[in-house]
């Protein structure tokens, strides 16, 4: 009965995780695409949305099922988003002074 | 609001959870800073295109097959912790640290080659921006795979207290996480 129990455990811990080696082949796939779609003959801009959302995707990946944020909630999820947040923001603020500016 | 890492029932686990995800929210704005810093003097001005034309696309595509490999071997350790697989623990850590010693290897190898053709930090805004990035993460993996050598070598610890490697696998994989916005912001972009 106890290694009933014991084995009923070791499945349930396997479903908690996903199949790790299942993200690493989409993670590859995203990385070769990434590659490919710099070399697409498309607007320089497009190119670059294009590249960054991949990598955005990639990001996620890593973060949501290595880094367990899919199963985290609250204080830490904050931690993780708050800054990112701060750092998309930093870097809009920026642009009119930078980027955009008239003589 | 009571703050949750000081409440009696706390387990060190969550505690040590809280601090590393403390310490990696600092680390965000740290790389943060500098690609936001990139990608506004990029923005700001011509000809950056034609200097990253000298980096190799290959050699930084293996490098991020490198890093992405080990992100998967990393949390494969931390799985095997869970199961109190010591087998499992060192292999999965000694295949991290082995990747993380090879993207500093070709790391070196790509700074050599630019700094044999006299491209140096201050050569061009990109270029300075180029090594203290690669250099500021190359610092990360460094720390990364001395503390993975650490665990490795106290494998036996590691297993009786399997949230320790969870906490190192958190870093290595923000300092992942932080090569797969570099690579296409340096290399293809």
């Amino acid at each position: 009965m106890s290694s009933d129990k014991a084995h009923a455990a070791e499945i349930s811990l396997e479903r908690a995780h996903p199949s790790y080696v299942g993200i690493w082949v989409w993670l590859v796939l995203l990385m070769v695409a990434g590659v490919l779609a710099s070399r697409l003959p498309l607007d320089h801009s497009a190119v670059v949305t294009l590249i960054f959302a991949i990598a955005a995707v990639k990001a996620g990946l890593v973060a949501l099922y290595y880094m367990g944020l899919r199963f985290e909630r609250g204080v830490i999820y904050a931690m993780a988003l708050v800054p990112l947040a701060l750092v998309v923001m930093l870097t809009f603020l920026l642009l009119p002074d930078f980027v955009f500016h008239h003589h | 609001m009571e703050a949750i890492a000081t409440l009696p029932g706390a387990a060190a686990a969550h505690r040590g959870k809280v601090g590393i995800w403390w310490f990696l929210a600092s680390e965000i704005m740290v790389f943060g800073g500098l690609i936001a810093s990139y990608i506004i003097s990029r923005m700001g001005g011509p000809g950056w295109e034609a200097e990253a034309h000298h980096l190799s696309v290959p050699l930084a595509s293996l490098n991020t097959l490198i890093l992405l490999t080990s992100s998967l071997t990393m949390v494969l350790a931390c799985a095997a912790a869970e199961r109190r697989d010591l087998g499992g623990v060192r292999t999965y850590l000694l295949c991290t640290i082995v990747l993380g010693l090879a993207f500093l290897g070709i790391k070196a190898f790509e700074y050599s080659g630019k700094i044999a053709a006299g491209i140096l930090p201050g050569s061009a805004p990109f270029w300075s921006f180029y090594y203290t990035m690669t250099g500021l993460h190359g610092l990360h993996v460094l720390a990364g795979i001395v503390v993975n050598t650490l665990f490795f070598l106290g494998a036996a610890k590691v297993v009786r207290h399997p949230h320790r490697v969870e906490m190192g696998g958190l870093y290595w994989h923000f300092v992942d996480v932080v090569w797969i916005f570099l690579f296409p912001l340096l290399y293809l972009a």
